[in-house]
């Protein structure tokens, strides 16, 4: 069953407020005559009484999906499609309708199952996710799972944490270098340019790399 | 909803400097702009800076930020660091050519020297001939044996004791600066002829192994097991500083980043790692035991890592998180080597003479007021607890004077043949983990405050004894015979 | 500005040695300051600072050799106290010393160095290390392009000192 774009946005929306900041239910009242409601309702993903809004688990399921794909298809832009900033939300909010059930699996594999949007919220998980530890082929991945001794290039850099932010800043590994990691035990030690770094894993957890 | 969208975001970055340089009125020493960049990166010494200079400004400036930031996904840290590389790329572009090289044989022994299968024998050979052979056996024997055996047992000590036996007729002054544990025939002797030449060895093959770039290397091989005790690889640096003078080392932690890692290390320096006085008399003491010497080093080793995993667990704060550049291997230049050895050597000896002396007169007022007879009979109690005869209490309270003090009494001791094997052992471990010396226990306060000096000290005290204790009794009761 | 006698040639200037960590700026402080080298701790800080006297020529100098950092936005106290001192002491000079092989690492700070209004030189130290490993660097390219005076040096073998003590000269003279 493919949704309405509209009613798409207001599971996303849902998800966000029912499931992530565990409301318990949701003012139904400037929706109350839109068609993207009765579609929801039908589907039987929403139950509304007395004008308020609670979710059935199949809509919860369905909810959660919605925000990850809108989330991914951030990433996807930011990162990959390397759009500018303030435009991202809503682009974002265009894209994730494109995703459909099963596309967002391989753009997720593709991006290298990021654990969080651009803007540090998290992207609920996928089967790829699960399967993604025994079929790891991907062309983005944290820094500590590439192979030694081949060159990739950093990706993005995970910003939510400030201080190991400003710590890979300092060391110098920012989107577009080059990087070649020499060893993986028992620390992390990589080079960039002629300068060779060790970092732990939490640290190379925060770079992410694409082979080339 | 939506945002209202001001254009390319760029030029915005570049309208909210503007802006805030215009806000800002005062002289800051440097340009308007980079205060401005570094409030648009939310330093709080640099608002404190502005807050304090011109108040009403400040919220105005605020504001700004908050709208501008509004407009980027990241924290604008990021996009002020990609939008600088961008700039430096082009610079570097038009100036510097680089022409891909071999892979160097200087580069081969390094990542030899990273890689456990070989770096980790590398690490036990630069220990054994840096620290065992070289400081211990040369520095801590052979020159100490001439410094003091020779020269000051035969020359200085019997002139200066002369000199004051003839200065000051008073007996009680006499042993103050002259007796047993005088100010000069203990306090300076020790000073100049023991600690001065163990430490100038020690810091040689420090500077040495500095000017190499061995220990960011060493601090990569270690850091995952240092993460297990609380500590990064970072507090290798300490941590060998340790083997050489403890009490140096504690003031090292200041390099340490968090006040978390500082203080597991501070723990740790005063209760299980050996300095160098006091390494040597023991091993000396255990040659030729090598079953008591697997234990004794099995046993303070196990209270390391268990005391560190403990205090990781118990003590709040984050994570250390660990990063390190690691130099190219270079040469080690002689001029360089001995320019830091001097100014480390100067520097210690300036902190550690005065806590020498201090310790001289602390040991004379304790035996003119029979504190020390009161302290040693208290001692009694727990020494023989341990299974060790009575006369091993003073050790310990000596022990606390100088660390190898007590190991060498109980060299004395040893000498007189009262004690088994298996004494000698537990005596070796509860002596080992006992109290820090009176500096390490100065420094310990004079970095960390007294609240934790004390605190750290007080469960040594309980702690030491408690696992001599059980050693004693695991040991008689498996009739380990050594 | 006229000479003034004796008293024009008493005027010291105050220069900052800045950079990151291992890139041989105490070797130069060393190169530069003979004499009166004094190693404290920076106020109400742990982090020690070396400060020095030099004498080029006519020309003297209190030279300050400062904790490395890798940019103005400070991560460890070291860092914090490099830029206090680029901020409370005023210094007329600084001298940013970057490793030569690295240069697209360390330009970063000499760029905010130069946005933070700074009189500057940039020394390329470690020179024989990228030779080796096949960087070449016009230094020319690299003076046009920021437009302040670059200087080649390999300090531990002492080249350089003297471009940079020319550099040093020409900046008071401009004074």
């Amino acid at each position: 069953m493919i949704l309405s774009d509209r009613a798409e946005e207001i599971l996303e929306r849902l998800g966000v407020e029912l499931i992530e900041q565990k409301k318990e239910v949701h003012d139904a009242g400037i929706l109350k005559d839109d068609e993207a409601l009765k579609e929801l309702v039908n589907l039987s993903y929403l139950k509304i009484k007395a004008g308020q809004f609670s979710l059935t688990d199949e809509g919860k399921e369905e909810a959660r999906s919605c925000v990850r794909r809108h989330r991914l298809a951030e990433r996807l832009l930011v990162d990959i499609l390397d759009a500018k900033k303030g435009i991202v939300h809503e682009r974002g909010c265009k894209f994730e309708h494109l995703l459909h059930k099963g596309l967002d699996d391989n753009i997720c594999t593709l991006l290298g199952h990021p654990k969080t949007c651009p803007h540090g919220r998290p992207i609920p998980e996928g089967e790829c996710c699960k399967d993604a530890k025994r079929a790891p082929k991907k062309l983005i991945m944290p820094l500590f799972e590439l192979e030694l001794n081949k060159k990739a290039k950093i990706a993005y850099l995970q910003t939510h944490n400030r201080s190991i932010l400003q710590k890979i800043i300092a060391i110098g590994a920012l989107p577009h270098s080059e990087v070649v990691l020499l060893q993986n035990f028992p620390s992390y030690v990589f080079q960039i340019g002629k300068a060779q770094f060790t970092v732990d894993q939490e640290l190379a957890s925060h770079i992410y790399v694409r082979v080339s | 909803m939506q945002k209202d969208y001001k254009g390319p975001v760029e030029y915005s970055l570049e309208i909210a400097i503007e802006k805030i340089v215009g806000l800002l009125k005062e002289d800051y020493g440097i340009s308007k702009r980079a205060i401005a960049l570094l409030l648009l990166q939310d330093e709080e010494e640099i608002k404190a800076l502005v807050r304090e200079k011109e108040t009403e400004a400040l919220s105005k400036i605020e504001a700004i930020i908050e709208e501008i930031s509004a407009h980027y996904i990241h924290p604008l840290t990021y996009e002020l660091a990609l939008e600088r590389q961008a700039q430096v790329r082009q610079i570097i572009s038009k100036a510097v050519t680089v022409k891909q090289e071999k892979v160097s044989i200087r580069e081969k022994i390094s990542r030899l020297s990273m890689n456990p299968i070989t770096g980790l024998p590398l690490v036990l050979f630069v220990l054994y001939w840096g620290l065992y052979k070289f400081v211990g056996e040369f520095g801590a024997g052979t020159v100490v044996d001439f410094l003091e055996g020779t020269i000051f047992a035969q020359y200085i000590n019997p002139f200066i004791t002369n000199l004051f036996v003839r200065l000051l007729p008073w007996e009680i002054l006499q042993d103050l600066f002259v007796g047993e544990y005088g100010v000069m025939t203990l306090g300076f002797r020790y000073a100049v002829a023991l600690i001065l030449p163990i430490v100038t060895f020690f810091f040689i093959f420090f500077s040495i192994i500095e000017d190499i770039g061995y220990l960011p290397r060493l601090a990569m091989l270690l850091d995952r097991t240092f993460k297990k005790i609380g500590l990064s690889g970072r507090a290798v640096i300490p941590m060998v500083l340790g083997f050489g003078c403890a009490t140096m080392a504690v003031m090292v932690t200041r390099t340490l980043a968090t006040k978390r890692e500082r203080i597991i290390a501070t723990i740790l320096l005063a209760l299980a790692v050996p300095c160098s006085a006091q390494l040597g008399v023991i091993l000396a003491l255990l040659e030729g035991n090598l079953p008591g010497m697997l234990i004794w080093a099995g046993v303070v080793g196990l209270v390391f890592l268990f005391i560190g995993y403990l205090t990781a667990k118990i003590l709040p704060g984050e994570r250390p998180s660990f990063y390190m550049e690691v130099p190219p291997l270079r040469w080690p230049k002689i001029g360089n080597v001995l320019t830091k050895t001097y100014v480390r050597v100067k520097w210690y000896f300036k902190e550690i003479l005065p806590l020498f002396l201090l310790a001289s007169v602390f040991i004379w007022l304790g035996k003119l007021t029979h504190l020390f007879d009161l302290v040693i009979n208290l001692l009694r109690k727990p020494v023989e607890a341990i299974g060790l005869p009575h006369q091993a209490s003073k050790i310990f309270l000596f022990g606390f004077f100088r660390r190898d003090y007590g190991a060498a009494g109980l060299y004395d001791l040893n000498k007189q043949g009262i004690l088994t094997g298996l004494q000698l052992v537990v005596a070796c471990v509860a002596l080992t983990l006992f109290l820090p010396c009176i500096a390490q226990f100065l420094m310990t306060t004079r970095e960390r405050g007294w609240k934790v000096g004390l605190g750290i000290s007080a469960f040594i005290l309980f702690f030491s004894f408690g696992v001599a204790y059980i050693l004693n009794l695991l040991l008689s009761n498996l009739g380990v015979v050594l | 500005m006229p000479e003034e006698g004796s008293q024009a040639k008493e005027k010291m200037i105050k220069i900052a040695i800045v950079g990151s960590p291992n890139v041989g700026k105490s070797v130069l402080f060393n190169a530069l300051t003979k004499r009166y080298v004094t190693v404290s701790n920076y106020p109400g800080t742990t982090v020690e600072v070396s400060r020095g006297t030099a004498k080029i020529d006519s020309l003297k100098c209190e030279v300050i050799d400062t904790p490395g950092m890798y940019s103005l936005l400070p991560v460890t106290e070291e860092e914090r106290v490099a830029r206090r001192i680029l901020i409370d002491e005023r210094p007329n000079l600084v001298i940013h010393v970057v490793d030569a092989k690295n240069l697209e690492r360390m330009l970063t700070l000499t760029l905010q160095l130069i946005e933070a209004g700074l009189s500057l030189i940039l020394v390329l130290n470690i020179m024989d290390e990228a030779q080796r490993e096949g960087v070449t660097i016009d230094a020319r390219v690299l003076e046009r392009e920021l437009s302040i005076p670059v200087i080649k040096a390999v300090s531990t073998k002492a080249k350089g000192i003297d471009a940079l003590k020319q550099g040093i000269k020409d900046y008071a003279e401009r004074l």
